[in-house]
């Protein structure tokens, strides 16, 4: 061996300026997935090696006095490779994770401001535009006063009651166009945010609906499953309700000639009925499956502590 | 989310840099980059008039492009980095299995025209390209064994 180096080696330098590069670790299905008229959103995720990762360069170097030789020069030095990862986390389980909660208990606003914009907001969500506004929309956050945030189920339930009230006060049909920004003043004089009753109309607004302008239109079907949903899931108590009290409830929360179309089919799969006459909300809501999916993690890291700790023993 | 553009690989053939590419071909790229990953770190003392330190040599004992075919992988399971006079570590030539892409900071096209120009500020924010992608890296996991270096001396 000792002559082949003298040989047939080929001289290896390293770079006194190192360079910048990043390696990022390329799955065989990216390839495919790129090519995908709707290329999903991958997250990066920086790992930590702790042998050293060495980009190299042929180079024509003379060291010393030697004639000039092709060598291979190392360039760049990586302590960390960069590994994609299809990201499968739900964008309302990111938005819900970062939005505060906006609660009006006993007439009193509970919510806590995080002085950000919608924009500031998204910038911290690892998310296409287009996924960060679809969890937004679902829900329902709004913007006031320079502050983001999301309605509990209690606040809609009053906001949406408040909205209800105002459009039979003023004979405003929600599911034909009205002038979403009037009604929104109504909910406000009554102590409910605008823009919440403007995220709820676009929340709730017909397909093909442009929610941007200052008109709006609900979609029936929408909207009656909204006001079951959230009638349901406000109410304290896992024992269940009397499923007739709980549409009665709901019939009257609807306008007049919605009123029939109360029926548990159009809230299917978002209760569960612990008796035959009684009806509780399942634990559907998205901010409860992310607490969930969190201490799951943790007990994986613990694992992982708990075997590294084996190792040093 | 603030959205970086990353640029692919620009397919500028360099065969100049292939030619000079003392590597055997199977890690030779494109651009020339390659990936070597030891466990540890190379330090030498610096010496400042030089750009780079040769620090030792790479060895393909078994690479012999006379005698083996094209397609013959064998030469790939033995590579040795010879480090100084008396330090030789042992390694191979791996297969990726997930291709690595070599990102860089993207220089900013025309950087001339926006300095000789009227002082208009081109602010186009951060871009990365992908300056090539590498499908084998030489890997030493073993750390260095001692060896003699008399041989060395006599070269």
């Amino acid at each position: 061996m000792a002559t082949q180096q003298g040989e047939g080696g080929v001289p290896f330098a390293v770079a006194h300026e190192l360079q910048n590069f990043r390696l990022l670790e390329l799955p065989p299905e990216i390839v495919e997935l790129l090519e995908a008229p709707n290329p999903p959103p991958f997250q990066i995720r920086q790992v930590q090696t702790s042998n050293s990762v060495f980009v190299t360069q042929p180079a024509f170097d003379a060291h010393g006095n030697d004639i000039p030789t092709s060598t291979t020069c190392a360039i760049a030095s990586c302590t960390a490779t960069l590994e994609l990862h299809p990201a499968d986390t739900p964008a309302v389980a990111y938005i819900e994770a970062v939005l505060p909660v906006y609660d009006i208990v006993g007439g009193e606003v509970d919510a806590i401001q995080n002085d950000t914009s919608k924009g500031g907001v998204f910038a911290d969500v690892p998310l296409s535009s287009g996924q960060c506004e679809q969890g937004w929309a679902e829900v329902v956050a709004f913007e006031l006063s320079g502050s983001s945030y999301r309605p509990s189920v209690n606040t809609l339930r009053q906001v949406w009651s408040s909205i209800n009230a105002a459009a039979l006060a003023e004979g405003i049909r929600l599911d034909s166009q009205f002038l979403g920004y009037d009604l929104a003043e109504m909910v406000q004089e009554e102590g409910f945010p605008a823009p919440l009753a403007l995220a709820i109309f676009s929340h709730l607004a017909s397909a093909g609906q442009d929610t941007s302008g200052q008109w709006s239109c609900l979609d029936r079907r929408k909207t009656v499953s909204f006001v079951g949903k959230t009638l349901l899931q406000a109410k304290r108590g896992s024992s269940g309700h009397l499923v007739a009290d709980f549409v009665e409830e709901w019939k009257d929360s609807l306008p007049e000639a919605w009123r029939g179309d109360a029926a548990l089919k159009s809230i299917e799969g978002t209760y569960d009925t612990p008796t035959s006459t009684t009806i509780v909300a399942k634990g559907i809501s998205a901010s409860r499956a992310t607490e969930a999916a969190v201490p799951k993690a943790a007990a994986v890291k613990g694992k992982w502590h708990e075997r590294f700790a084996k190792t040093r023993k | 989310m603030p959205i970086i553009p990353l640029h692919p690989r620009s397919l500028a053939p360099a065969s100049a840099a292939s030619d000079s590419n003392p590597l055997p071909p199977l890690l030779r790229t494109p651009s020339g980059l390659a990936l070597l990953e030891l466990q540890g770190d190379i330090r030498f003392p610096p010496a400042a008039a030089q750009s780079s330190t040769q620090v030792g040599k790479l060895v393909f004992p078994l690479y012999n492009p006379d005698l083996n075919a094209e397609d013959d992988t064998k030469w790939m399971k033995r590579v040795y980095f010879y480090v100084g006079k008396n330090q030789r570590m042992a390694g191979e030539v791996k297969r990726l299995g997930k291709p690595f892409a070599v990102i860089r900071k993207r220089e900013t096209p025309n950087v001339e025209d926006v300095v000789m120009g009227d002082g208009e500020a081109v602010n186009a924010g951060e871009e990365l390209e992908i300056v090539e992608i590498v499908k084998y890296k030489i890997l030493f996991a073993m750390r260095p064994e001692p060896v003699g270096g008399g041989v060395e001396e006599t070269v």
